[in-house]
């Protein structure tokens, strides 16, 4: 695996931020950021359920592995020089049910957070 | 030369030769594990490790020197050899401490620099076809 695309939402500030911190990190793997059900999307990724992307973070591997939620989220520290080990790290069975639930309680109250914290979705 | 004077010279031989005995110790064997760390490149290696007992020496000559006055007037070589004993005995706990952290250190990088698996921490939770572009 070289390259992951991370489908995003654009309408999120949180997002939008967490974008702009990924920019700025060195990597071991390739990410490209494309806005989740965009028509981007849907060219790249024809078959995908893109009303799904809507809801959480999705991370799609060059060979068309797909990574949801709070998986998409490790695969992307995985992805970072670092934070891969805490991508393991975190990963393993002792860690990863306190992960899915941190990471599914951001996601899923992301606009509040991103209003909150005074970040612009532009 | 009085006994207070001769217990100071004492005291700093054995400082002095301790601290070099456990950098050229660290010097010669922590090379292995610094080649090892930056993948057979030696010269970094051995610049890394050159960095590393400069930082060493630095540290425990400055503590040495700080340790040295006693603080009290030493009548016999009773008193003496006791005072010598106690900061020996400090010296040698500050340089085990040391050589314990460097020890710490060297592992760090050592497993930082292997433990970069290539395999994903998790699997995929799907598949689906990629379009290629064109």
């Amino acid at each position: 695996m070289f390259a992951l695309t991370v489908l995003y939402d654009p309408q999120c500030g949180l997002c939008h931020r967490a974008h702009e911190w990924l920019a700025e990190q060195s990597k071991l793997v390739e990410l490209t950021f494309v806005p989740c059900a965009s028509e981007e999307a849907r060219k790249r990724f024809p078959q995908l359920n893109h009303d799904l992307t809507k809801q959480d973070l999705t991370v799609i591997g060059d060979h068309g592995a797909v990574y949801f939620g709070p998986k998409a989220w490790l695969m992307v520290l995985w992805a970072l020089t670092r934070y891969r080990d805490w991508s393991y790290r975190l990963a393993t069975p002792e860690l990863l049910p306190t992960t899915k639930r941190v990471v599914s309680a951001i996601s899923q109250n992301r606009y509040q957070i991103g209003r909150v914290a005074g970040l612009s979705s532009r | 030369m009085t006994i207070g004077i001769s217990t100071y010279m004492v005291y700093l031989a054995i400082s002095i030769a301790l601290t070099i005995w456990v950098a050229r110790t660290l010097h010669k064997n922590g090379r292995v594990f610094l080649v090892d760390v930056f993948h057979g490149n030696e010269a970094l290696a051995d610049s890394v490790n050159h960095l590393l007992v400069v930082g060493f020496y630095l540290i425990n000559f400055g503590y040495v020197s700080l340790a040295l006055k006693l603080g009290y007037v030493i009548n016999n070589a009773q008193e003496g050899i006791e005072a010598l004993s106690v900061k020996i005995g400090m010296v040698l706990i500050v340089l085990g401490g040391m050589h314990f952290f460097n020890l710490f250190v060297f592992s760090r990088m050592r497993r930082r620099s292997t433990a970069r698996g290539h395999h994903p921490p998790v699997g995929p939770d799907t598949f689906t076809t990629v379009q290629q572009e064109a």
